[in-house]
């Protein structure tokens, strides 16, 4: 039992360094009505096969979304038209991406890696709620993880066995 | 295993306390990566070990083997090596299908569960749950109006019928044959109301209600008593009458008791219905030829005389041909129902077959030596021989009685062909959420391999096809967590997984994971009852 002991509280011990299980948001929280940096952390493959195909949905509200190319990825952005039209500095903005797709890669189940976008969060977002970018993993052999459960009323992603990687929105910064 | 479990809980906190006061807070969910046996797998042999393989270290906080007999074990015995669980199996495994229930916490204090099955020799059914209590008072004065049915049937109108075309020196024996006709008819009217109270498991005190007479005329046995009732007053009302009247009435009422037995029971409902429905109507009418006979028989061989000889001579020639129609639809009739041998041995229809069989043999015997020892004496007029013929005739009487008493007790025993029809019924259930539906069919609906197919559909009914479709089987009542298994899409539209095993009867939760889109997953959950 001893042994179990410690091997638990080795691997916690290495825990900041080891990989996380879900597809996760490395910045947890971000204020609304500003510019956000999602670093989508991919810490494993799906049932120990390499992850070849990341797909990121963009909830309504975030807009002006611009992913960051990876070396050995082919970048896809599909666009469309916005539930209603949102302020962007100014400007109205009523469509642009809506999915964003890094495929061709083989990132290997033993293998860490992070896929970057650069989004701006409207003020139609709501400060003290969580929101979720849902996120799928595909592997070879139409095996797939999918991180695409969002926490109903009174749910927390404890509760889901799938939970999509979340950021917990701040009340705008003031003084802008 | 409280101990551990403890122990388990201080691992959990103590994960708890270090996962706090490291800074960064990471989610982390261990998954399962392999099994050894792997999911759902038939070994030939019990393994010696256990194996299961995570994505990440985990530490057991239970693990529980259920047995193909319903008892779960508690393992307590494993190592833990880098991801992978080495778990001793115990030695005394029995062939079935068993269940490993996992439940380990992963790094961050998560607990994570899982079941995996895997099967010896081949995988089992589950062992039978006992059945509803068995109310013994109605049950006996079912079977007791159930022979006196049989004794006004074949001794009351098959001898009414006997003395009017068979043995007219048998006249003697009318008034056993009126008190036997009268019996069964009280008989089957008292027992429409048991049958009644059968059908709603109502107990013999209620006897005089209404509802259970109403019950008992509403069950497939209704429709028998009605003609039954018919063909024993006609007997009753005509056993007195002059020659000609009485034997046409004898002949009817023959014809409608036999015919009253094909309307209800067990053979009657078998398919080929143009087949068994006949032969339980040849079956009886030869029965009630030749049973009926007897008793007469009895009577004119104790005149002695010229009357015996000729009732005798009668009854010794027709009689063979009889027993052989009468053997015969016996014999197809039990094919039918029994539909295998090793059922004769294993169930309880088989073995009342068996009994009979035993008591015919031994009836048989006493008719060949009563046949070839006693008749040709008699038919020369000895009359040493004619006595110990009548003692012969009043055995062969018994050991009918002790058949039909035997006979009798079918009504409690479902023949095999009817119980494998039972198990082999589909188990289903519909979904429904804001969000989709779904119609769920295990086939068969009882413990052992199953074939779980869905017909997933819109709210509004109409059909869409989903992504993917996942079954999640668990059953929190017995420890077993969730087991999942992914369907295939069929030609038909519908979703099926046929390498689904459920190990134990009673109600398991299912949950179906609906894929609609890349990015939208319905999980609709209920209830269902598997037989055992
Ligand atoms: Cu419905």
């Amino acid at each position: 039992m001893l042994r179990t002991t410690l091997a638990t509280v080795a691997a916690l011990a290495l825990g900041t360094s080891a990989a996380f299980a879900h597809v996760s948001l490395q910045l947890k929280d971000a204020p609304v009505g500003s510019t956000y940096r999602a670093i989508f952390q991919v810490p494993h493959g799906c049932e120990g096969k390499p992850t070849n195909l990341v797909r990121v949905q963009i909830p309504e509200g975030v807009i002006a979304v611009k992913p960051q190319p990876k070396a050995g990825w082919t970048l896809e952005k599909i666009k469309g038209t916005y539930a209603k039209s949102y302020d962007y500095y100014g400007t109205p903005t009523g469509e642009g991406v809506k999915e964003v797709v890094w495929s061709g890669g083989n990132l290997g189940d033993d293998e860490y890696d992070e896929f970057v976008l650069r989004v701006y969060l409207t003020k139609d977002l709501k400060a003290g709620e969580t929101l979720h970018f849902p996120v799928v993993q595909e592997c070879p052999d139409g095996v797939a993880e999918r991180w695409i459960e969002i926490p109903a009323e009174g749910q927390s992603d404890d509760d889901l066995e799938l939970p999509a990687p979340g950021v917990k929105l701040l009340e705008a910064a003031s003084g802008h | 295993m409280r101990d551990q479990l403890g122990r388990s809980c201080i691992q959990v906190f103590l994960a708890g306390i270090l996962w706090c006061c490291l800074a960064a807070a990471a989610m982390a969910h261990a998954s399962l990566t392999g099994v050894v046996p792997a999911d759902g797998a038939v070994v030939s042999v019990p393994p010696k070990t256990l194996s299961l393989s995570f994505s990440e270290p985990v530490s057991p906080l239970v693990l529980r083997l259920i047995l193909p007999d319903g008892q779960a074990r508690t393992l307590e015995s494993f190592v833990l090596g880098d991801r992978t669980l080495e778990i001793s199996a115990p030695g005394d495994l029995a062939a079935g299908t068993h269940v490993l229930a996992w439940r380990v916490v992963s790094e961050d204090g998560h607990p994570v569960a899982g079941s995996t099955i895997f099967s010896i020799g081949a995988p089992s059914s589950a062992p039978q749950v006992d059945r509803e209590a068995i109310d013994w008072p109605v049950r006996a004065e079912l079977w007791l109006s159930r022979i006196a049915i049989y004794i006004g049937l074949f001794f009351g109108i098959g001898g009414l019928f006997a003395v009017r075309w068979l043995i007219p020196g048998g006249a003697d024996g009318l008034p056993i044959i009126r008190a036997a006709t009268l019996l069964g008819m009280v008989a089957t009217t008292l027992s429409l109301g048991l049958q009644g109270l059968d059908a709603l498991g109502a107990p013999l005190s209620n006897l005089m209600d209404r509802t259970a007479w109403r019950a008992g005329l509403d069950t497939s046995f209704g429709l028998t008593v009605m003609v039954l009732l018919a063909a024993f007053l006609l007997a009753i009302i005509t056993s007195s009458r002059s020659l000609v009247v009485s034997r046409a009435a004898s002949l009817a009422a023959l014809v409608a008791g036999s015919g009253a037995l094909a309307l209800s029971g067990h053979a009657s409902s078998a398919a080929p219905q143009w087949l068994m429905r006949p032969a339980v109507f040849v079956h009886g009418l030869t029965i009630a030829v030749w049973i009926g006979a007897l008793p007469p028989l009895a009577y004119a061989l104790r005149q002695g005389g010229d009357l015996g000889r000729q009732a005798l001579g009668c009854f010794s020639r027709l009689i063979p041909f009889c027993v052989a129609a009468l053997t015969l639809a016996g014999l197809l009739l039990a094919l039918v129902q029994v539909e295998e041998f090793g059922a004769l041995f294993s169930t309880a229809y088989g073995n009342v077959l068996l009994a009979k069989m035993a008591l015919l043999a031994a009836l048989f015997l006493v008719v060949v030596i009563n046949r070839w020892v006693f008749t040709k004496p008699v038919e020369r007029g000895e009359g040493d021989a004619t006595r110990r013929l009548g003692r012969a005739v009043v055995v062969e009487t018994m050991i009918v009685l002790a058949v039909f008493a035997v006979a009798a007790t079918w009504r409690f025993t479902p023949p095999p062909r009817a119980m494998a029809l039972a198990a082999a019924q589909p188990a289903s259930i519909h979904i429904h959420s804001d969000k989709a539906m779904a119609e769920v069919t295990f086939t068969p609906g009882r413990a052992g391999p199953v074939e779980v197919s869905a017909i997933i559909l819109a709210p509004d009914f109409s059909p869409f096809t989903p992504k993917e479709v996942t079954f999640v089987l668990s059953n929190p009542k017995s420890g077993i967590e969730p087991m999942r298994r992914r369907a295939a899409l069929q030609a038909d539209g519908s979703w099926r997984a046929s390498d689904v095993v459920v190990p134990l009867a009673g109600q398991w939760r299912l949950r179906v994971d609906i894929l609609i889109s890349d990015f939208e997953l319905v999980r609709l959950q209920d209830d269902v009852e598997i037989a055992p």
